[in-house]
């Protein structure tokens, strides 16, 4: 399928997609400081596709919300796409999440009441696409998960399979340089699982989108063209893994 | 330079702001549509406190435009003096003219006069209130006409007596074209009209015009026991209503009267008979207490709406930091918070403002028969403009509080409730 929506068609820098060196993280509860990243450095490749694992605790998440630009870091540095984030501004940040970064969660995090068309408009709207042009997309990307036959059920009406190809189709709604995916299949089957990932790396191989994604299960991570291992909130060196 | 770096910048900022703001609206619009229950929540209490507020503007309207048909019917429109005349001056006609000369624009004569009896048919009907006047006194008095007319010049003329009388009277006499006055004889009198009887006194009533065919009923007046005493409704600019210096200004022109003492104050009285005044001084007090229980009501409507604003953020912070994850921005999240607040409070201050014109029509229905004829029960335009402006606002201060928290809160937080 060819690229429904490129927001900036610019000649793209060269150098990695992703780089994060040295990211530290704590966060305090009840006056206690807990270091969660505790240097934690990566480096992405345009177009590559990197499976985190690593035990629970060791800081996946967190990092991958650092590298969403959902929460920040209390020092190090974090380059996405050429432009180092910790300079931007809250509404620049926005919109780089809105642009070049799509999201899949474990829990999906549609909106409820609302059809799975609207809920794959969303990032569309935010990027100001007109309504038809964006009904459009929305619809093509639904029909591409294979969910063309449900525009307008609403998520309570979705099994969960079905929910996070609505998330899927979502994410790639803006066709993004970079997705993040915490767990994707943790709350699937077996069967949701591998048709998810499946058309995850299907659409990201096809448009050369980087993919992170954070799992726990090993038929999902060697998918990946590479896997990282998160430990004590550090990346471990590849010889160590 | 400087300027021109502004002009680009802004270039490229507006578009952003405007993408932002436009974003807000369609999910304010997507977000009212898909949580009816939480919209239909919010309007309740809306509809209640700019309901309120409506009827309480409507009520301080309704008030005042009786408490002003009131004081204008029984006393006259602002300002009206009354001046009593207590001698017998020999000449009349001037101390009439000096009358408007010290400052009255309208005069009339509006005199009760005691005597005439009033007959239709040979049947005398008693306690009749009679009142000699002139034409003019139609201008300073208000008074509906609902049969016939009111005097005019040419009534001067008439051969008989001209008479205006009320409904009560008129339904007293039943034949108002057989009618006879008089005091020591009985003359056959013309009724030309018939006045509304008044919401406020609802005795018979007559006004005979003064003129040659009524000076035998007049000059039962001077012929009587007691002393003679004129009054007069003059109308003054109520900028201008002080009546020492108009009784200051009659005096100097004392000498051409022919009275018989030179001190006016003897026999001429002035006092201010319109109550505008109190009137004015009354609604003040009421447009106080209304304007209390109206800010009031506003702030409980208010506080109910910021309460469910607070209550629907908690339970959209999910929702709203979904949305930020998927790039939202601040503006946007903000105008999508503020607006769907304004709307819903605007939408339901249109359904109060609906049921208060339905309220009104159905008390001015009920309420027709004991009201004035010229005062109706409506909701004044002020009244809507004042509810609608009111929920626009309120909606405004109901949104803004609750969009302030929901962008302080975490999105990472708030992605995990
Ligand atoms: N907002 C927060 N406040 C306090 N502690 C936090 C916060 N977010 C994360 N943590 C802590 O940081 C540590 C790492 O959390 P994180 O969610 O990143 O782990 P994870 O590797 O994703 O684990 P899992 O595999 O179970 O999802 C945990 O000990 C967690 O309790
Ligand atoms: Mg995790």
């Amino acid at each position: 399928m060819e690229a429904l929506f490129a927001p900036e068609e610019q000649e793209a820098p060269t150098g990695p997609l992703l780089r994060v060196h040295d990211l530290r993280r704590s966060f305090t509860v009840s006056g206690t400081r807990i270091d969660v990243l505790k240097g934690c450095s990566l480096e992405v490749a345009r177009g590559e596709v990197v499976a985190v694992v690593g035990q629970s605790g060791s800081g996946k998440s967190t990092l991958l919300n650092i590298i969403g630009l959902l929460d920040s870091a209390d020092s190090g540095e974090h380059v996405f796409d050429g432009v180092d984030v910790t300079r931007l501004r809250e509404g620049q940040r926005a919109r780089l999440r809105n642009e070049r970064i799509g999201f899949v969660f474990q829990q999906f995090h549609l909106l409820e009441r609302r059809s799975a068309l609207a809920n794959v408009s969303v990032p569309l709207v935010l990027a100001g696409v007109p309504l038809v042009r964006r009904r459009a997309i929305a619809r093509e990307l639904l029909e591409s998960v294979g969910l063309g036959d449900r525009l307008s059920s609403q998520p309570h009406q979705l099994s969960g399979g079905e929910q996070q190809r609505v998330a899927l189709a979502r994410a790639l709604s803006l066709n993004p340089a970079l997705i993040l995916a915490d767990e994707p299949t943790g709350a699937l089957d077996k069967a949701s699982s591998t048709m998810i990932m499946d058309q995850l790396l299907d659409h990201a191989r096809s448009r050369n989108t980087a993919v992170i994604v954070v799992t726990h299960d090993p038929e999902v991570a060697a998918r990946a063209d590479r896997t990282v291992t998160m430990s004590e909130g550090r990346i471990l060196p590849a010889e160590e893994e | 330079m400087s300027r021109l770096l502004l002009a680009l910048r802004l270039r490229k900022v507006f578009p952003d702001v405007l993408r932002s703001i436009t974003a807000g609206l369609v999910l304010a619009f997507a977000g009212s549509r898909a949580n009816v229950a939480r919209t239909i929540l919010s309007c309740a209490g809306i509809v209640v406190g700019i309901g309120a507020l409506i009827t309480v503007v409507t009520a301080g309207d309704l008030g005042e435009r009786y408490a002003k048909a009131y004081s204008e019917s029984v006393a006259g429109r602002a300002a009206t003096f009354q001046v009593d005349l207590m001698a017998e001056l020999e000449d009349l006609e001037a101390f009439e003219a000096d009358l408007q000369r010290a400052g009255g624009t309208v005069v009339s004569l509006s005199t009760w006069i005691s005597g005439p009896v009033v007959r239709s048919g040979g049947t005398p009907v008693p306690d009749v209130a009679f009142a000699a006047v002139d034409a003019s006194l139609s201008d300073i008095r208000r008074l509906e006409i609902v049969q016939g007319r009111w005097f005019t010049e040419e009534d001067q003329e008439s051969l008989v007596p001209v008479l205006v009388v009320n409904e009560e009277l008129a339904g007293l006499l039943g034949d108002v074209t057989d009618v006879e006055i008089g005091t020591r004889r009985w003359l056959s009198a013309r009724v030309v009209g018939v006045v509304e009887t008044s919401a406020f006194e609802s005795y018979p009533q007559l006004y005979l015009l003064r003129s040659p065919a009524s000076e035998e009923l007049m000059s039962s007046l001077s012929s009587s026991e007691e002393p003679l005493m004129l009054s007069y409704s003059v109308l003054v600019p109520p900028t201008d209503a002080d009546p020492d210096s108009f009784l200051y200004r009659l005096a100097s022109a004392s000498w051409r009267w022919g009275a018989p003492t030179e001190n006016i104050d003897e026999f001429v009285s002035v006092w201010r008979s319109d109550d505008s005044e109190a009137v004015d001084e009354m609604l003040g007090y009421l447009s106080m207490g209304l304007l209390g229980v109206a800010s009031i009501t506003l702030l409980t409507g208010l506080l109910g709406v910021l309460n469910v604003g607070l209550v629907t953020v908690r339970e959209r912070r999910r929702e709203l930091a979904t949305y930020r994850a998927l790039g939202a921005s601040s503006l946007t999240l903000f105008v999508a918070v503020v607006t769907e607040a304004v709307v819903v409070s605007v939408v339901a201050g249109a359904i109060a403002l609906t049921l208060c014109l339905a309220g009104a029509w159905v008390v001015d229905v009920l309420a027709s028969p004991y009201l004035p004829s010229d005062v109706s029960v409506f909701v004044p335009p002020e009244a809507a403009l004042v509810g609608l402006a009111s929920a626009a606002f309120v909606g405004l201060l109901a949104g803004i509080i609750p969009a302030w928290r929901a962008l302080r809160a975490s999105v990472v937080a708030g992605l995990r409730e």
